[in-house]
């Protein structure tokens, strides 16, 4: 779209904003235990409140229930919104955001508040309308806006069973969507942490933690140890190097517990920290054992050589005293 | 008829934690689950929709994640807890093959009212957060 | 040795995009458009630019700014490396090239789509192939991958050492969004906050929570710097560079200097600022107002610290005091920094402190500004400049 073609598209989506869906829509059934139970198996939902009729009877209610997240399902169109929805509001503006190229789909919120516990029997009529429409945003998913539906449920007394607020975003699927999918197998394999390449200067090192060892290099010529690794020692210039293997004790000389953002393949609660080795040289690693709050700087650690995942060996360390 | 125990709001303190559960994510799940909540959008039963859309397979509806967040909450409870709303927000995809892990803990307590609110996260095993919410119960034995 | 460069290169113009969280446009176009912008405030025409600075992680070629903006010839090009740092690298390359008669007059910019393109949060882990991969490396298996778990590292030991507490990171986070608010460039304008709303927000990394972390923003900023003899007859009143320097210590690691005996400082910017001071002829006590480069709220106070407004640890003290405010010893990020305004990798604050030397700052204060600080990112190699009137 040019901008010009933009501005124009803006302008009819957000005459949607206030839009009437549906007035006093009636539900095709009335709440019933056929669907309920069918609901409730797909859910694994085993709560008599919704199907064991005896138990019903000698609770606080006295009666069944229909589960009150079903409070929408009993309006929803069914098979033809696969094809082609029936004409409403919203199915209009959908189309509209679809034309031009917002095809993308996805509930991201929804949010209902229950008044009265409809019953077997009851009927579910719904009123709604389109609420709100975002201004274009940029998403993980892709470019798009929001729009929020707002719902109000009532019973065949008139009387109000809940309300609904859902919030949808229509978005431009991120190009070549289709393409980036190989297989299954491949986009489902459980993820592991990220190595790191393997160079001439640090491959050896990553080669021993494999192997489980943790290594520290020292130069040979001075002694110095040094860490990370590097090609030339810079106390001496040399550029002979061996190592020794770690102790794996040390100090903690900061921590931070990662919140945000949590990334495939790294456990949850997650904390890095710095450690100072009783070689001399500084570490990053992660703190196990501990919760951060029972953490401190200055607190002795104890290390091991772990298999994080399925691919992954790294040095985890621990409160000394639980190793002790 | 099994007997079925709902908890009392003098038994619920702030910070409680509620046993966590594991739901295996299963194309049956994911489809049924729309089926089941009347939601026909093409991405939750055909997966040629759900890659033209930017994922791998077929995907969890909203609709269906709300019901088993609703369900955590209520085995939690027993069932003469009464729901009073949910507040749900969705982040990563659920698809099947993966297992989605569901915790909770007790935020706020009334006991003037019985009402109790839940923060629930549902985690699955490969993208990480799934679902975050919290759901408000009214539980018997208020003052 | 002491470089001569005191006041023979002289801001005369700048410019901004706008910021946004989706510019919609390439980052060519906002690189043009900001420097439009900046040549238009100055009075001067494309083609009186022959030469440019930006950074290497700028994704904009300088010949094909050059073309797209109608610039003609170009005797000089230079880049800054290291993220943020590079925010005064851009001032640092255009003074040498002025001073030395390499270039007449040097546009500096950086344009980013920081928030619809690649988005710094997001880590440096991917597909990446360069020599850095091998740096990072040791840090990504462990899941410390983003500037807020490495700059969250620094800071718990620095708070630890100095006894700083987050009343220090609140009052930098505060202040700044308070001038934010009241910028209507600003993401932030209108929306202030209060404790319990920045106590609320969630953590990001231990001691960091969101409102301490900067924006992720799409948008553009330029500054034309020139000689002093042209600068006289251009269109805005000359904001001269007394002094400026691009720093790295000893045991230098990017955003990971955790090998040094003591890693709670920052000594490349402390470098800098005794090379700034230096050349310019000045010190601490001379400077006016301030814009310090704020990826996250503590990394201010480290910096005030480092540029020797307050002794080491001393800085909570300092922004508990008011400091920062309009009314302070030392304005700071009047346009909301890049915690509330945006994060045009610091290059909009060389943009708001030649506002303040020129007095026409949105958040203009009240007393006199001589002499403004301008600083870039830390953790990496930096610097910063001093501007003051030609």
């Amino acid at each position: 779209m040019t901008p010009e073609e933009h501005q124009l598209f803006e302008q009819k989506i957000y005459a949607y904003v206030g839009r009437e869906v549906f007035s006093s829509q009636p539900a095709p059934d009335r709440i019933n235990e056929a669907m309920i139970r069918h609901w409730a198996e797909a859910m694994g939902d085993k709560n008599p409140a919704y199907q064991d009729a005896e138990w019903a009877e000698q609770s606080m209610r006295g009666r069944l229930i229909g589960p009150p997240a079903m409070m929408y399902c009993w309006n929803q169109e069914g098979i033809t919104a696969a094809t082609k929805r029936s004409s409403d509001a919203l199915t209009d503006m959908c189309d509209l955001f679809d034309q031009h190229g917002y095809s993308g789909v996805l509930g991201t919120n929804v949010k209902q508040e229950y008044f009265k516990e409809a019953g077997m029997g009851d009927q579910v009529f719904v009123d709604m309308i389109i609420d709100t429409i975002s201004e274009q945003k940029a998403t993980a998913r892709g470019i798009g806006y929001f729009f929020e539906s707002l719902a109000t449920f009532s019973d065949q007394h008139g009387e109000k069973i809940g309300t609904q607020r859902f919030r949808v975003l229509k978005f431009i699927p991120a190009e070549g969507a289709n393409s980036t999918v190989s297989s299954d197998e491949e986009a489902l394999e459980t993820p592991t942490r990220i190595a790191s390449p393997r160079g001439h200067d640090n491959g050896w090192w990553w080669e021993a933690a494999d192997e489980g060892r943790m290594l520290i290099q020292r130069c040979t010529a001075c002694q110095t140890l040094r860490h990370p690794p590097r090609p030339m020692c810079g106390e001496c210039q040399s550029m002979d190097w061996d190592s020794i293997e770690s102790t794996m004790q040390g100090e903690v000389l900061s921590f931070t517990e990662i919140h945000h953002p949590k990334v495939p393949g790294y456990p949850s609660p997650l904390i890095c920290a710095v450690i100072k080795m009783d070689e001399g040289t500084n570490f990053v690693s992660n703190l196990r054992g501990c919760e951060a709050r029972d953490a401190s700087i200055g607190m002795r650690v104890s290390g091991v050589m772990e298999q994080v995942d399925d691919k992954t060996m790294l040095p985890q360390f621990y409160p000394a005293t639980q190793e002790a | 008829m099994t007997d079925f125990k709902t908890i009392r709001i003098d038994e619920v303190s702030v910070g409680d934690a509620l046993a966590a559960l594991d739901i295996e994510v299963t194309t049956a799940l994911v489809v049924g689950g729309a089926i089941a909540t009347r939601d026909y959008e093409p991405v939750h039963h055909n997966k040629a929709a759900a890659q033209a859309a930017g994922l791998p397979d077929v995907f969890m509806n909203i609709l269906t994640s709300q019901a088993l967040m609703t369900r955590f909450a209520t085995d939690w409870s027993g069932p003469e807890a009464s729901v009073r709303s949910i507040d749900l927000q969705l982040g990563a995809p659920n698809l099947p093959g993966m297992v989605m892990t569901v915790t909770g803990e007790i935020t706020a307590v009334d006991s003037k009212t019985g009402i109790v609110d839940i923060a629930i996260n549902g985690e699955n095993n490969i993208w990480g957060m799934h679902m975050h919410g919290t759901v408000q119960l009214k539980l018997p034995g208020e003052d | 040795m002491v470089a001569n460069v005191k006041d023979k290169a002289v801001i005369v113009g700048i410019g901004n995009t706008e910021f946004s969280k989706n510019s919609g446009v390439s980052e060519l176009s906002l690189a043009v458009q900001a420097i439009k912008v900046a040549l238009d405030d100055a009075g001067l025409k494309p083609s009186d630019i022959d030469g440019m600075a930006t950074f290497t992680m700028d994704t904009n070629d300088e010949i094909e700014v050059a073309r797209a903006l109608g610039v003609g010839e170009l005797s000089f090009f230079g880049r800054s490396h290291y993220g943020g740092g590079a925010a005064t690298g851009t001032l640092h390359q255009a003074t040498m090239a002025v001073a030395t008669g390499m270039a007449e007059t040097v546009v500096c910019f950086r344009a980013l789509n920081g928030r619809s393109g690649h988005r710094f949060s997001g880590g440096v882990a991917g597909a990446i192939t360069t020599a850095d991969a091998i740096h990072w490396g040791w840090y990504t298996p462990f899941g410390l991958m983003t500037p807020a778990s490495w700059v969250g590292m620094f800071t718990q030991r620095w708070m630890h050492i100095t006894g700083v507490t987050k009343d220090a990171l609140y009052e930098v986070a505060k202040t700044t969004r308070d001038y934010g608010a009241n910028n209507p460039a600003a993401f932030f304008y209108g929306q202030t906050f209060d404790r319990t709303e920045y106590d609320a927000q969630r953590s990001i990394c231990d001691p960091l929570q969101l409102f301490d972390c900067c924006q992720e923003s799409d948008g553009g900023s330029a500054v034309i710097v020139t000689t002093p003899e042209r600068a006289r007859d251009l269109a805005q009143p000359g904001v001269a560079i007394r002094g400026v320097a691009q720093c790295a210590a000893k045991d230098q690691e990017q955003m990971t200097s955790f090998y040094r005996e003591e890693f709670a400082g920052i000594p490349e910017m402390e470098f800098a600022a005794t090379d700034v001071y230096a050349m310019s002829g000045m010190q601490a006590g001379d400077i006016d107002a301030a814009v310090i480069y704020d990826a996250f709220s503590p990394i201010v106070l480290w910096q005030l610290e480092a540029w020797g407004f307050c002794g080491f640890g001393e800085s909570g003290d300092f922004v508990l005091d008011g400091a920062l405010r309009p009314d302070g010893r030392l304005p700071c990020n009047t346009h909301g920094g890049q915690l509330s305004e945006a994060y045009i990798h610091g290059v909009n604050g060389i943009v708001e402190a030649t506002k303040l030397v020129r007095g026409t700052s949105v958040n203009q204060p009240a007393k006199q500004i001589d002499h403004a600080l301008v600083t870039s990112g830390v953790g990496i190699p930096t610097g910063g400049a001093i501007l003051g009137k030609l």
